[in-house]
């Protein structure tokens, strides 16, 4: 496993600051030929930032970059792919209106073709790679009508088809079920057999761990220990990344019977293309619960998020909600903040609403500007001050503003979608004891109601009371024997099955 | 809070002005001028005496600064309201109708008559394409450019046809009544009142959309309608259709005001063009209804002084029409590089920022 390999890439002494913030501050990274490399580290370290300038996406304020033998300038993703570096990024860098295949041709040239798009060969190219990858993506299917499981499949195909020397997957694997996820690591040790140097990066240690062959721990800008996954201890490796050991999961205790506060009654919605996404659903949550709901992407978790947060009024069928709904949406950056505003605007998204914070049409500015402040420092968000622009914060710190604006609106109803996406494990912990506060009721509010839709079954079944399977756009109660990652595997692709 | 963002614009727009004169200035040279002799001229004619200042530029400021505010307010909500100059005659339609009917009210019942018909005429003419908008989905960009166009020619068949003046010789209607005019602001010169209704309304529309309810949900959906929508619970296309309608209104008002202030009757060509440059006015101001004062003053000191600049140094007054779109072209090059992250610009942009924190 150690044996010498020569290097494929070599990043030392990084630099990258954003205004007066510096992302990267004094980072190393050596990648091998022929091996997977984990990057580890919380959100905030600077994985992306360091990985984004080796992808070429990003310059360096100092430093120096070696691609094999030779020091090298990066001046653009394009150059970075001339020399054998692909990168497939978090988020996605596909043009929604564009046909999948379309984008898989996407900056694609091939010289003896000279203007005429290479669609054809592309589409041969991209077959072959899928059949030896497993990984399937519909070619002509408009890519705005995928979802992010899919785009995520062609994002890594978009880069295999060039046949990189080095691949960095940053977090690729968030938005996919652990099925695929053991698909995309067996393609990541069959692309390093061949010799390809993989940089992953992933929230989740084990994941990370499972797969490569040595890590690089970052924290704070900085590369704090690179070593052999063989060599390391677990508990060295946490400790490097949060400087203390995170708590374990632990499920909450089960709720004395709360009153109902929320309540969907054949509820139907429509889904983009006009089916029903969500179809005669009866779901009611009590006070004092956390209710999960797991299910593969795109089964009617959005439109269950929409109705039970209020943002959309069931199309079919009643929803009864309490006033107090929080709803904390997996698109943070789209729909979750406004990158453009600053802490004190992003808090008033929600605030605005409030009664109190009111003087008839004027809005309580000061009110606000307090409690933006009270939410920064009790949820520690790192943040040169309230009137930072959100785009400037890392995600976990966007995360950590958001889960304040929601919580405290949640005084009887908290919807979270999907709430520690491509969180590290500290800031994951973080979200789940919020959760778990919200249902216990201490602090200032009553025992107000939970429910977690999300993706990641290990997350659904250590913090939920009770758990519902979604299924094309279907609930299915889920028993107390099926309460493992098996039980609720084949639950949710049973009805897949039962129909296709 | 605000103070980052302010200086951003303030940024932009004196990087902008600056590309701007350095670019006439090279036109001009081209074209065998002394730049610093039109200037000269320029600035004696928009700002040289109490004739030039008051009878003149600030004259010319008002139907700038009004419609100036009617783009910067739609702008701030995502709605790229490009027909200011149709509202603008649908306004002076609806005014001069009412100026001329009258009915026998006192001076100031009737002044608010005529100036409320404008608004209302304005947004009338608004309400087409924010329907379209928000009903079909068609873009508001192309529709208000095109009834522009159903304004313009429908003002000068009224002034041909149905409204002309009785002995039906000019193309123009008969002049409203006397107690449907806006007093003089100066004795002796031709500023009227509208100035000072149009910068009361800049300020009011500054602390409306800094401090107000409607005004922030108008921020937030111009920011993004996503989150507006789900982070906010707003409705977007509602507080955007508002905003469209109220952006109209403003226009409308320019309208009202240049006809009850001004020519006291309607016109074939009453604007040259302000609804257009209202976009340059805008956008120079970084959409900040109080920017918009200072750029629409700038811009009506422009066509002020281009009469003076063609008498004393021959240069067609038709250039400053080049030069305004000269400015609305660098300040969104100026912008897009700010955008880009020129360290330059963005060194200013930090040190302003850790200020407004202490």
């Amino acid at each position: 496993m150690t044996k010498e390999r020569p290097a494929a890439a070599r990043l030392s002494g990084i630099r990258k600051a954003f205004g007066a913030v510096a992302a990267v501050d004094g980072a190393d990274l050596l990648v091998h030929a022929g091996e997977v490399h984990g990057v580890l580290g919380e959100n905030g370290a600077g994985k992306t930032t360091l990985l984004s300038i080796l992808g070429g996406s990003l310059r360096p304020d100092a430093g120096e970059i070696r691609i094999g033998n030779a020091a090298v300038d990066l001046r653009s993703p394009r150059h970075a792919w001339d020399r054998g570096v692909g990168m497939v990024h978090q988020h996605f860098t596909l043009v929604p209106r564009l046909t999948v295949l379309e984008n898989l041709t996407l900056g694609f040239r091939d010289a003896a073709r000279g203007w005429r798009l290479p669609l054809d060969d592309v589409r041969v190219r991209a077959e072959e790679l899928m059949g030896r990858t497993g990984l399937s993506v519909p070619f002509d299917s408009l890519t705005e009508n995928l979802d992010v499981g899919e785009r995520q499949r062609i994002e890594i195909l978009k880069a295999l088809l060039r046949n990189p020397s080095i691949l960095i997957l940053d977090e690729p694997t968030a938005v996919l079920m652990p099925g695929e996820i053991e698909r995309l690591f067996a393609l990541v040790r069959d692309l390093t057999d061949r010799g390809v140097a993989v940089v992953l990066v992933a929230h989740k240690l084990d994941e990370v761990l499972s797969v490569s062959d040595r890590v690089t721990v970052m924290r704070e800008g900085r590369s704090i220990l690179t070593a052999p996954v063989a060599e390391v201890e677990r508990r060295a490796l946490t400790r490097a990344m949060v400087g203390r050991e995170p708590e374990p999961f632990s499920r909450p205790p089960a709720p004395s019977h709360g009153k109902t506060v929320a309540e969907l009654r054949g509820a139907r919605m429509l889904g983009r293309h006009g089916e029903w996404a969500l179809d005669d659903v009866t779901l009611s949550i009590q006070a004092g619960e956390i209710l999960g709901v797991a299910g593969v992407q795109g089964n009617g978790q959005r439109e269950l998020a929409m109705a039970l947060s209020g943002v959309r009024t069931p199309d079919g069928g009643s929803a009864m909600l309490p006033s107090g709904v929080g709803f904390i949406t997996q698109d943070r950056s789209r729909e979750g903040l406004i990158p453009d505003f600053d802490l004190v605007e992003n808090m008033a998204l929600a605030l605005h609403r409030r009664a109190e914070l009111r003087r008839g049409l004027l809005l309580d500015w000061r009110g606000i500007r307090d409690r933006t402040a009270a939410a920064v420092t009790r949820y520690q968000v790192r943040t040169p001050g309230a009137s930072t622009a959100a785009r400037a914060l890392s995600g976990g710190n966007q995360q950590r503003l958001v889960v304040a604006r929601e919580v405290a609106e949640a005084t009887d109803l908290l919807v979270a979608e999907n709430p520690t996406r491509g969180l590290d494990v500290a800031a994951a912990a973080f979200v789940h004891e919020e959760l778990k506060r919200l249902v216990r009721g201490d602090g200032d509010t009553g025992m107000a109601a939970v429910v977690l839709i999300s993706t990641d079954l290990d997350e659904v079944l250590a913090l939920s009371h009770r758990i519902v399977v979604l299924v094309r756009g279907r609930i299915l109660a889920v028993p107390e024997q099926a309460r493992t990652k098996e039980g609720l595997g084949s639950l949710m692709l049973s009805v897949d099955h039962a129909t296709a | 809070m605000r103070l980052p963002e302010q200086t951003h614009a303030g940024l932009v727009a004196a990087a902008a002005l600056a590309v701007t004169a350095v670019l006439a200035g090279v036109s001009l040279k081209l074209g065998g001028f002394d730049p610093f002799q039109a200037g000269a001229a320029m600035v004696r004619g928009s700002l040289g005496g109490r004739s030039a200042l008051l009878s003149v530029t600030l004259v010319r400021s008002v139907p700038l600064i009004l419609t100036g505010l009617a783009v910067a307010l739609a702008f701030r909500a995502g709605v790229w309201n490009i027909g200011a100059e149709g509202q603008l005659y649908a306004g002076a339609v609806a005014a001069v109708w009412v100026g001329l009917e009258g009915g026998g009210l006192p001076a100031p019942i009737l002044i608010v008559a005529v100036l409320l018909a404008a608004g209302v005429g304005g947004a009338a003419w608004a309400l087409v394409p924010a329907l379209m908008r928000f009903r079909m989905g068609v873009g508001e960009v192309i529709t208000t450019i095109l009834m522009n166009f159903v304004a313009i020619y429908l003002a000068a068949w009224l002034v041909h046809g149905p409204l002309q003046e009785s002995r039906g010789v000019f193309p123009q209607t008969e002049q409203i009544v006397g107690a449907a005019r806006l007093p003089p602001l100066v004795e002796g010169a031709r500023l009227h009142w509208g100035f000072v209704l149009a910068v009361v309304l800049a300020v009011v529309l500054w602390a409306f959309v800094r401090w107000t309810v409607p005004g922030f949900r108008i921020r937030a959906v111009g920011a993004s309608p996503e989150a507006a929508r789900i982070a906010g619970r707003i409705n977007p296309d509602k507080v955007a259709l508002r905003a469209f309608l109220v952006s109209g209104a403003l226009a409308g008002l320019a309208g009202g005001v240049e006809v009850a202030g001004v020519t006291f009757a309607l016109y074939e060509g009453l604007s040259p063009g302000w609804g257009y440059t209202a976009i340059a006015v805008a956008l120079l101001a970084g959409l900040n209804p109080l920017g918009v004062l200072f750029t629409g003053f700038l811009f009506g000191a422009l066509q002020g002084g281009a009469g003076a600049m063609q008498r004393e140094a021959g240069i067609p007054s038709a250039w400053v029409g080049a030069v305004e779109a000269l400015a609305i072209l660098s300040v969104l090059a100026v912008d897009q590089i700010r955008r880009r992250r020129i360290p330059i610009l963005r060194a200013g942009t930090v040190v302003t920022q850790e200020q407004a924190d202490d």
